[in-house]
């Protein structure tokens, strides 16, 4: 049995243009779907579509085409922001809520309860408040309570956006249950980095129509499409698409544990490099911090003598898992928390008594969830809202320039909720350009983002590099906070295990073990087939792979 | 205080009650701080809650609450003390002079009994108040469904009772994070002018209305995703069952209702 898209046309208003068009295509049973495609695809509407949101709540624009399902088919839907889907205070109450709309009797609520808790083997959390969990867990009570309701078709948007390494290791397990189990699965996402494993078949969308339907291992092997569509592939894919140019006859891979096996037949055996230490900054940094400790009012340690320094023209990544102290570390800086014990010191002065405002001249945060930061009418008083804050000079020329050169020149008299996330999140980052800071921080600045406006994300953070700024960024994305950082600084229970040159941080992999973050691929493969030098990046690994051929 | 006015996660005696218990004992001490106006009553019923706060340990949270509402009981207090100054009451006086006013005597008088009906007003408005923050402080918004539901109120409003009490947070935290965001971008709220700081919390309201609306729709979606249709006789998988500490508490209140009656009647002084 297969669930058929067929030729879905819609458009929110009469007069607007068609968000889809003529779409086409099955969702197979027992097999997991992957709906890819760059922002403003449509993926969201027609998640709206498939869940039946539209037509039946969202029912004034103009729809065409048919989902063609048997009737008494179920389709349950799993957003990214499980905050704002469960009902409940606690676990058993959250997936409950679904079970009891249908109005199932008492002894059918029960074994479904215990059904799904075992299922995602989450038992050990039925007491515990929704609250309480941790992002991971929170989303695992969300694909609980959507499994209760026994759905033909699981749907799940984007739902690790938020999570940190183990969330999405276990979100990871969650779905190989799934998938043993036959459930019929979709997920919307433009990030195939973290399910590659797990996905049969590819969907991908441009502007609301279908440029590709086919297999995993077909799209891996379509570069072109791959660009097309902007989606984050494993890195192993990265290396074999940049490979194969190299090699002709090279085997598929597209996971570090296929690559290592591709490769090792191809390249010579070479001997471990001579231990290579990047140097390390002496001094202080011109943004320094002593002694940190943070203990909140409920008693709970968040942060624990943790000393720091940056330098001028760094990018600094801050490493760790959710809770591990990262965003308050980065508050502190910025003037949000005040150290329980400690100092913040910017060239050489505390900057205790400063407001946040005052601070921001100096050492701007720039917010994880854009909705947060944008408030102005257009883009373009949007993008200056930092320098008239700050009393910045600007001109209107510069201005102009910078919407063109990151494609926002045609939104400008746009009103900034109206962009897409990723967008948003693209402007918001623009809009530190023109601040007086020196220290740019950034909070998980990917969110949102499709790969072209993350290459857009690395030019920001590369011209502020080069015009001297220190750029501190948090985020999960392990492979391109590699490739952007020239420091690490990890953070563990809220104590600073290490803070040096990137190379030298890699170098420890007992660290990364204890922070339970793998490295990425191109630096495990770089140090297992012992390369003249570990690599950060693609381009770099492939180019010791080929000058080291057998 | 972010978790301030919501439900706090404990294992005391009041949050150990069934939440039928707590809305009753709310809706009886609404009842009395409405009409009991003795000052030794009330004097009595706020012993009565201090005992129950301390028995939850959850006095803490009272005394955020009071310091939250102590402008607005300082208010009540110099309201009443305002609109009794050109009335001369009987009884002691605190200041009392004579002056004319356009050729007619006046008299100015700050009375003792005019700050004793400020302090009782205050006192009903601070009990009525923290009975409330009582009974939200330790009932989570599932068991304020459950609770209403087994009082045979219809489902869409107990379900819109507990939706409003897991909204609350909700706003609350955003609200939050929006004024530390703007001012991480050079907002000015903590070193400005009154004036300054008002028109830039306006600014801050914005933001707030595009994420409040765009939680009410992800809100509603999920409402859909779980076939959530007021028409279908929906099931509970919970059930609410009372247990001898109910029957304690309840005895407690009914008798410290009993006396805080009776302290009215036996020490009351008219306030009009």
């Amino acid at each position: 049995m297969s669930f058929a898209v067929k030729n879905i046309t819609y458009q929110y208003t009469p007069e607007g243009k068609p968000i889809l068009s003529d779409l086409s295509f099955e969702i197979r049973e027992a097999e997991v779907t992957a709906i890819v495609g760059p922002s403003g695809s449509g993926k969201s509407t027609l998640v709206n579509i498939l869940s039946g949101v539209i037509p039946e709540l969202l029912s004034q624009g103009v729809y065409s085409g048919s989902f063609d399902v048997e009737k008494g088919v179920s389709i349950s839907v799993v957003t990214q922001a499980p905050e704002n889907q469960l009902f409940g205070y606690g676990v058993e109450d959250a997936i409950a809520f679904g079970i009891e709309n249908i109005g199932l009797d008492e002894e059918e609520l029960s074994e479904r309860m215990e059904y799904v808790l075992d299922l995602l083997n989450i038992q050990h959390l039925r007491k515990r408040s929704v609250a309480t969990l941790s992002g991971g867990q929170r989303q695992a009570v969300c694909i609980a309570s959507v499994l209760a309701m026994r759905p033909d078709i699981l749907i799940m948007d984007e739902p690790v956006s938020s999570l940190d390494p183990n969330g999405k290791k276990m979100i990871q397990s969650v779905l190989n249950m799934l998938r043993a189990s036959g459930q019929t699965t979709v997920i919307v996402d433009n990030n195939l980095d973290w399910f590659s494993d797990i996905v049969d078949h590819v969907i991908g969308m441009v502007d609301g129509k279908v440029v590709f339907d086919g297999e995993k291992e077909t799209f891996f092997r379509d570069f072109q499409i791959q660009k097309k569509l902007g989606v984050t592939i494993p890195q192993a894919a990265e290396i074999y698409r940049e490979l194969s140019r190299k090699i002709p006859d090279l085997e598929m891979f597209y996971t570090p544990e296929d690559a290592k096996m591709e490769i090792a037949m191809r390249i010579k055996s070479l001997e471990p490099p001579a231990l290579q230490r990047e140097p390390e900054s002496e001094d202080e940094g011109f943004l320094s911090v002593t002694g940190l400790t943070k203990t909140f009012a409920d008693g709970f340690r968040a942060l624990i003598e943790v000393d720091a320094a940056f330098q001028p023209g760094k990018v600094v990544a801050i490493l760790g898992q959710n809770g591990s102290g990262k965003t308050t570390f980065v508050k502190h800086l910025n003037g949000l928390l005040r150290p329980t014990q400690g100092t913040v010191a910017y060239q050489g002065l505390e900057t205790t008594k400063k407001s946040v405002a005052q601070i921001s001249r100096d050492i701007i945060l720039v917010f994880q969830h854009p909705e947060h930061m944008i408030f102005e009418e257009t883009v373009y008083a949007e993008l200056t809202f930092c320098a008239r804050a700050q009393g910045v000079p600007f001109s209107e020329e510069e201005a102009l320039k910078t919407l063109e050169q990151y494609q926002l020149l045609e939104d400008k008299e746009e009103l900034p909720a109206n962009l897409s996330m990723g967008k948003k999140h693209i402007l918001t980052i623009l809009s530190v350009l023109f601040s007086s800071a020196e220290v740019v921080i950034l909070d998980e600045p990917t969110l949102g983002m499709d790969l072209h406006l993350k290459d857009k994300l690395v030019d920001i953070i590369q011209a502020l590099k080069n015009r001297g700024k220190t750029v501190i960024v948090i985020s999960h994305e392990i492979p391109l906070v590699f490739d952007i950082a020239d420091q690490l600084l990890i953070l563990d229970e809220g104590r600073k295990l290490v803070q040096g040159a990137k190379g030298n941080v890699a170098a420890r992999q007992d660290i990364f073990e204890q922070i339970n973050i793998d490295l990425p691929p191109v630096v495990a493969l770089s140090k297992y087939f012992n390369l003249p030098r570990v690599c950060f990046d693609v381009e770099s690994f492939v180019e010791e792979v080929a000058a080291n051929l057998a | 205080m972010r978790d301030f006015l919501q439900y706090v996660e404990m294992d005391s005696f009041l949050h150990r009650l069934d939440p039928r218990t707590k809305f009753a004992f709310f809706i009886m001490m609404s009842v009395l701080t409405s009409f009991i106006k003795s000052g030794v009553a009330l004097l009595f019923l706020l012993a009565v809650f201090m005992v129950i706060w301390q028995v939850s340990h959850i006095g803490k949270y009272m005394i955020t609450l009071l310091s939250k509402i102590k402008a607005l009981l300082l208010f009540i207090i110099l309201l009443w003390l305002a609109l009794g100054l050109f009335t001369v009451n009987i009884g002691p006086a605190i200041y009392r002079t004579s002056f004319q006013l356009f050729g007619t005597p006046r008299q100015f008088s700050l009375d003792w009994f005019d700050l004793y009906k400020g302090l009782v007003f205050a006192l009903r408005i601070f009990l009525m108040i923290s009975a409330f923050y009582t009974v939200i402080l330790s009932t989570n918004f599932s068991q304020i469904i459950l609770g209403l539901r087994s009082w045979k109120v219809p489902y869409p409003i107990s379900f819109g009772i507990g939706l409003v009490f897991q909204i609350i947070p909700m706003i609350i935290s955003e609200f939050a994070t929006i004024m530390e965001a703007q001012s991480s971008r050079g907002l000015e709220i903590e070193k400005c002018s009154a004036l300054t700081k008002m028109k830039n919390y306006i600014i801050i309201s914005l933001p707030l209305m595009f994420r409040v609306l765009s939680k009410g729709q992800a809100i509603s979606l999920a409402m859909h995703h779980y076939k959530l249709d007021f028409k279908v006789k929906r099931t509970s998988y919970k059930s609410i069952r009372s247990s001898w500490m109910d029957g304690v508490f309840s005895a407690v209140f009914i008798a410290a209702t009993v006396t805080t009656v009776v302290l009215h009647y036996r020490f009351n002084i008219p306030l009009s």
